[in-house]
């Protein structure tokens, strides 16, 4: 599994368990020759063929002599710190000036590397895997073991407050491209002894490493095998795309646009959720870890609510899915009213296009839903000043002009405005392009089959959600399948003290919240 | 609560605890099936997708005027609420082992079916299909459908949570 094309060349490194049974001799050699030799030069040499020290400038040896012995050091300029090993060969350069043993040299070097991770690794293939991870390796003239020290410094940033999670009490560290920083920051919030973190390399070429997180003593054991058995079957050369790669493996999503798992990139939500009983996956290089398993519900859910006094929250809720529920709906029903006027109830009888424009109703939602996304788009790829200005005009300048020119109708704006409000409204962005995309196609059948359109269409909808299983859990619970008290608690933010066991949907070992 | 009572019971009463708390949650959930989609079927009503407002189901009683108001859509949400913790039961009886949505859609209909074609003309002053008209009958075709569902699916998800 290791490195399979480094390999295959010479079969010179072969250490494959598939190769174990079928002969004996060849794995013995080949062992004796993934050994590492007491010899440098061999040790070089492999580098140089093999790793391509020589050809990629960012990996290097050092060579130094202690005691009248060679030792060599091998890194990757880009991942380790400077600093740390400078400390690492000044000590080391000491034992000249204070030993004489030199046939005891490596214990001596042992106990002169001054860094709390050291270990030792006996094969070359276990040398050039740290090697490349930004750990250095020494290597002592005539020893059949390496030294290991991490002095990895990754380039990346600090934590800092998640844009699209923001809060207005709360904190404000957010997960970074580091999994060790982020395993970290969950680590700090939860100090159980018994949270786990499983760590697996996944990608042939990439070997990202990706964390299991969960309390052993509450998650569901099924779940956990579930998860660790799918992420084990996932054979791909690499993950630039990390999580969100992991998550098309895992879930098989097809072309349901519909979230089926949560990303958050806050520690504490992601800390929240592990002491309910969930699983998280967290995959290096990214900084959102995932959620599972995950319903529809999750999605609808934000941190602020949880930084309220239960009223403000449950208000802020509300208003969240009164924008959610306009975002999807508004725009299909008003279209209802205007193919089919005479639907309109009496109490709502202004409402409709009153002057009608050139151009069919329809059409001119499409252009302005069309142009919203548009200035969307625009607006993440332009720098924040210019991104300003560049609102202002599509708002007030487009806008205005396309009414006054006759182009759209000013209903038209304003709905399609709501609509646009409403989506951005909704807390998680994989939702809210979900529901754009029904949006559009309740529009569709509002405007081919009218009334019984908009119902089946909405019924579908309903249906398809309620159908979608992802990590054996029904899409839409609590609501179908109904369950009174998580439906409770979806519909009014609790406060904490009354939420007193973890919700079934994740089938805790341990139900209650509050011991 | 649930726990400490099954602390308490001996072991005779042991078997019958789940059962009686499934029954309750079996009633639970017919009354909140019925009073929402009879509710979201007033909205449907208020719209102007549907002739037939939750209402129509107090029609077997000769109550005042008052029924066909806002109050009288509201006390039939409710009543079609008790009624359908009936169903919820018959959904039970009938249907209880089958895991997918197909199960309550199926249902769903099936109700409908007897609702629309035989009590309805018969009891409740629904004109016969004929005469209702498209929207009409698509409208209450897709609530009773996702009546079903709400039902059927919450009930059989219920009954395998509680066999596994």
């Amino acid at each position: 599994m290791k490195d399979r094309d480094r390999k295959a060349g010479k079969g010179e490194l072969n250490m494959n368990d598939e190769e174990k049974g079928f002969d004996s001799m060849t794995k013995l050699t080949d062992q004796e020759k993934s050994q590492i030799s007491p010899k440098l030069q061999d040790t070089e040499k492999f580098f140089r063929d093999h790793i391509g020290l020589g050809t990629s400038f960012d990996l290097g040896v050092r060579k130094f002599t202690l005691l009248g012995k060679q030792v060599h050091l091998y890194y990757v300029t880009g991942l380790c710190d400077s600093l740390y090993v400078i400390e690492l060969i000044k000590e080391l350069l000491k034992i000249n000036d204070h030993e004489t043993e030199a046939n005891r040299l490596k214990e001596i070097v042992k106990n002169r590397l001054v860094h709390q991770q050291v270990t030792l690794v006996q094969t070359l293939d276990e040398a050039v895997d740290q090697v490349l991870s930004g750990l250095v390796v020494f290597f002592v003239e005539d020893s059949d073991f390496a030294f290991v020290v991490d002095v990895r410094n990754y380039p990346g940033r600090q934590p800092e407050e998640p844009d699209t999670e923001k809060v207005i009490r709360g904190a404000r560290d957010g997960f970074v491209e580091n999994i060790v920083v982020n395993t970290g920051l969950i680590r700090r919030r939860i100090r159980d002894e018994r949270l786990r973190y499983e760590i697996m390399k996944i990608g042939e070429r990439s070997k990202t490493d990706i964390a299991i997180a969960y309390l052993e003593d509450v998650a569901d054991p099924g779940l956990i095998e579930v998860i660790k058995k799918e992420l084990k079957t996932i054979k791909i050369d690499g993950l630039p795309m990390a999580d969100k790669t992991i998550e098309e493996f895992l879930v098989k999503q097809g072309f349901n646009p519909f979230p089926l798992v949560r990303y958050t990139e806050r520690a504490d939500v992601a800390a929240t959720h592990l002491l309910e009983g969930h699983v998280i996956i967290l995959v290096d290089t990214s900084p959102s870890v995932i959620i599972t398993p995950t319903t529809f519900f999750h999605h609808v859910q934000h941190a602020e609510e949880y930084r309220q006094a239960p009223a403000a929250g449950t208000f802020v809720r509300w208003v969240r899915f009164f924008g959610m529920l306009a975002s999807i709906y508004l725009l299909p029903l008003w279209m209802l009213y205007v193919v089919q006027p005479s639907l309109l109830p009496e109490a709502i009888s202004y409402i409709g296009p009153n002057k009608e424009k050139n151009i069919p109703i329809v059409v001119q939602i499409f252009l302005a839903d069309i142009g919203i996304e548009l200035l969307r788009m625009a607006a993440i790829h332009t720098p924040t000043a210019l991104s300003v200005a560049m609102g202002l005009i599509a708002a007030v300048l487009i806008g205005q002009i396309a009414i006054d020119v006759g182009l759209f109708s000013p209903e038209v704006i304003l709905y399609v405005s709501i609509a646009a409000v409403g989506t951005f409204a909704t807390p998680s962005y994989e939702l809210s392009v979900a529901n754009k995309i029904v949006r559009f196609v309740l529009l569709l059948l509002v405007v081919i089959f009218k009334v019984p359109g908009l119902v089946i269409g909405c019924t579908l909808f309903i249906l398809f959600l309620a159908s979608i299983r992802s990590l054996n859990t029904p899409y839409l619970w609590p609501f179908i399948p109904f369950n009174p008290q998580a439906f409770w608690q979806i519909i009014v933010r609790s406060s904490v003290p009354h939420i007193k066991v973890r919700p079934s949907i994740v089938h805790p070992q341990n139900v209650k919240k509050q011991p | 609560m649930l726990n400490s009572e099954k602390k308490n019971s001996t072991g005779k009463e042991k078997k019958k605890e789940p059962f009686r708390s499934f029954f309750l949650k079996i009633v639970v959930i017919g009354f909140t099936g019925g009073v929402l989609w009879s509710l979201i079927g007033y909205l449907a009503y208020v719209l102007n997708f549907t002739k037939i407002g939750p209402n129509r189901a107090l029609m077997l009683f000769a109550f005042d005027n008052w029924k066909n108001g806002v109050a009288g859509h509201f006390a039939g949400a409710a009543f079609i609420g008790i009624i359908s913790i009936l169903t919820a039961f018959l959904y039970y009886v009938l249907f209880k082992k089958v895991r997918s949505i197909w199960g309550g859609i199926v249902f769903g209909v099936a109700l409908w079916a007897v609702v629309f074609c035989w009590l309805g003309p018969a009891f409740l002053k629904i004109d016969p299909l004929g005469r209702l008209g498209t929207n009409t009958i698509v409208t209450s075709i897709c609530l009773y459908v996702l009546f079903g569902v709400f039902v059927g699916y919450s009930i059989s998800y219920e009954y395998g949570e509680r066999q596994s």
